[in-house]
């Protein structure tokens, strides 16, 4: 993202808040609040990931005023959150005392400041919310809430809708592995986490038994390359369950999806190997997630490339392949490739030079197909 | 302690606008200081049924304002107020009843250090004000704090959006107060009484019987009789330009046949004494735009030099 026309200050500060936050920030509504442009960019809104979601928060510089630390606007349903410690407030703890000083020391000229403000305002948003959930006056939610607290990183969030009812949503991050240690060459920047976002509906006093809560699985967006959550089957919440119970069953059988998700990549790996006798050394290959591979091949004098994607699900989910044709061009402009081609004799069971043989003898015929079409559709000059 | 809730704030149509035109004509964020006065007003309507005797309202009325031209001018980045910079010397003495903030391209809510502000000043001692029409003594926390904000879409269209708050410090939070614009017409005569003058004439000594004709001369011999008409015109001077104290003679006794006569002397005296303030004002304007402008230049270079 190019930051032209914010000042110096400002452009230092917002680089280094998105490179280093510990999650993927975003930065939206830039506008600049002078009479006219030449003051340059001061204002924009952060999205700043929290429990699951976003929260919203405008960031006012002044241009005119470089030494002034920011202002910032916090969400039209948090009007009660107040980080700054009020003159002579004893007792409001450390978290008010960090974000003083950070504030009362402001040095514009330091490209780290805003990043350890928004981390200190964050961190004072989840207290503020988890007190608001402590408030709440519901005993299962209490219950939950006791049983629950020892574990670390959860965040809470009660949504006050005036249209909605009353939610309280709780974001737990689920299974203590680094799962970025377990990838060789692993190319994610931030460490990727599993976490489950429980929703439970408040206010609702007259329901006899309390129904379960929403459950769904989250993950972070760079985990899909590996393992994908939509593949997993959440365990029943039974009745009268509670979190401190269902949780350690879901770890439990979620670790050995991520286990077995890992164990794939060598699947794969020794799959892609096994085509390179058939079809030569492949062009280009994944060669952390083993998810794709191309290779260069001919039939007669028809040259073309033949891709595989191979899913999560490999083996039991047979790869994707598609062809690219290297001597034909589509009116638009672009090479001409072959639907994906799924359905072709196949069985997980097979060892990986089997697989590679039976696609090999499949593409000889599917090739001449393709060979077929694309001339088909070749207009002649 | 109970808060004392406003029903409903009003200001005057030039005061309004002469806020919105120091807002946009500003290069940058603006904020200052509100000054006015809080009253009970009893309601107007008047209904047969009387079932319950419907209260008066708190009603807080804004006449002027002071902006400052830089940001942090009373508060610090954290949001705590100054107390020395709100003395009453500081102030001139005028009751000062809450603040404003103006910032293009911003939500029209408060953000976190205009919350601060707000708490900030309800807790400073001393700098409450009586409230008029009051039962018993009250007093009012500088509780007011007007927002200034311009839309953050739609910027095809010149727009200015303003709303009130109180802060009610029992609570720390705001209360949105609805605004009326009182302005000069029928429909605002109720009004006139909450909008008294800034300068009103100065109280000045006249004795009837001292302006008959017999004794004009005598008076005006006598040494100390000269020193308190000097001192008298001095203070005509203050509200007029060129009127002599003499003149205000036509105005009562024997003379008051001529009345109108004086009394639009008097006008048109006042109005010169106005126009010849307006063009010291602009002067001095033009030299305070020079000064802040090159304020500005100083501060381009501390902020380009990264």
């Amino acid at each position: 993202m190019a930051f032209d026309g914010f000042p110096p200050f400002i452009s230092a500060q917002l680089h280094y808040l998105i490179n280093h936050f510990p999650d993927k920030i975003k930065v939206e509504q830039v506008l600049s609040g002078g009479k006219s442009y030449t003051g340059g960019l001061d204002r924009f809104t952060l999205l700043i990931p929290y429990c699951l979601d976003h929260i919203k928060w405008d960031v006012i510089y002044n241009a005119e005023f470089p030494l002034a630390p920011p202002d910032i606007i916090f969400g039209r349903e948090d009007e009660d959150f107040h980080p700054l410690p009020m003159a002579g407030g004893e007792g409001e703890g450390d978290l008010k005392s960090r974000t003083k000083n950070i504030l009362s020391d402001w040095k514009n000229k330091d490209p780290t400041r805003l990043l350890a403000l928004i981390l200190e305002l964050r961190d004072q948003y989840m207290s503020y919310q988890r007190d608001r959930v402590g408030e709440v006056d519901d005993d299962r939610l209490k219950f939950e809430i006791n049983t629950i607290c020892s574990r670390e990183g959860i965040e809470m969030h009660i949504s006050s809708g005036s249209e909605k009812p009353e939610e309280v949503k709780f974001a737990v991050p689920l299974m203590d592995m680094n799962i970025n240690k377990m990838v060789l060459g692993c190319p994610w920047r931030h460490p990727q986490k599993i976490y489950l976002q429980i929703i439970y509906p408040v206010g609702r006093k007259y329901a006899s038994t309390p129904s379960a809560p929403r459950l769904k699985l989250m993950s972070t967006s760079e985990l899909r390359a590996l393992f994908s959550i939509d593949d997993v089957k959440l365990p029943s919440w039974l009745d009268g369950m509670c979190m401190a119970e269902y949780l350690p069953h879901l770890e439990e059988s979620l670790e050995k999806q991520v286990l077995e998700a890992v164990s794939l990549i060598d699947i794969r790996r020794r799959f892609i190997e096994a085509l390179a006798p058939l079809f030569g050394r492949p062009l280009e290959a994944d060669p952390v997630f083993c998810r794709k591979a191309t290779f260069l091949a001919s039939s007669g004098s028809f040259v073309f490339l033949a891709h595989f994607l191979m899913s999560t699900q490999f083996p039991k989910q047979q790869p994707t392949l598609m062809l690219q044709s290297s001597q034909h061009i589509s009116p638009q402009g672009f090479p001409k490739k072959s639907p994906f081609l799924t359905e072709y004799p196949w069985s997980p069971r097979w060892d990986v030079s089997q697989m590679a043989e039976r696609i090999f003898d499949f593409l000889v015929e599917e090739s001449l197909n393709f060979k077929r079409f694309c001339n088909e559709s070749q207009p002649q000059h | 302690m109970d808060d004392l809730l406003l029903q409903k704030i009003a200001i005057s149509g030039p005061t309004l606008a002469s806020m919105i035109q120091r807002f946009s004509s500003s290069p940058a964020d603006v904020d200052g200081l509100l000054f006015g006065h809080v009253t009970y007003i009893a309601p107007s309507t008047l209904s047969d049924d009387s079932q319950s005797p419907s209260d008066s309202q708190l009603v807080a009325t804004i006449s002027s304002f002071l902006s400052f031209p830089s940001l942090l001018s009373f508060y610090d980045s954290l949001g705590q107020v100054d107390s020395s910079r709100l003395t009453p010397t500081h102030l001139n003495h005028k009751p000062f009843i809450g603040w404003f903030s103006s910032r293009r391209k911003t939500p029209l809510r408060p953000s976190m250090r205009e919350s601060s502000v707000s708490r900030s000043l309800s807790c400073i001692p001393n700098l409450s004000l009586p409230i008029e029409n009051a039962n018993f003594n009250s007093l009012f926390a500088p509780s007011i704090f007007l927002l200034f904000t311009t839309p953050v879409q739609d910027q095809s269209i010149q727009t200015n959006q303003y709303r009130a708050f109180q802060l009610q410090s029992s609570k720390r939070c705001f209360n949105p107060v609805s605004m009326d614009i009182v302005n000069i017409g029928p429909a605002f005569r109720g009004h006139y009484g909450s909008f008294r003058p800034s300068s009103s004439l100065p109280f000045l000594n006249c004795e009837l019987r001292s302006l008959t004709p017999m004794n004009e001369d005598r008076n005006e011999g006598k040494l100390i009789g000269m020193k308190q008409t000097t001192k008298d015109q001095s203070q005509l001077d203050m509200c007029t330009e060129g009127m002599q104290i003499g003149r205000l003679s036509r105005l009562i006794g024997p003379e008051a046949v001529s009345y109108t006569s004086g009394l639009e002397d008097l006008y048109e005296k006042m109005l010169s004494k106005i126009e010849s303030l307006a063009r010291l004002v602009e002067a001095s304007s033009a030299k305070v735009l020079e000064q802040e402008n090159h304020n500005r230049k100083l501060r381009y270079k501390v902020g380009r030099s990264a």
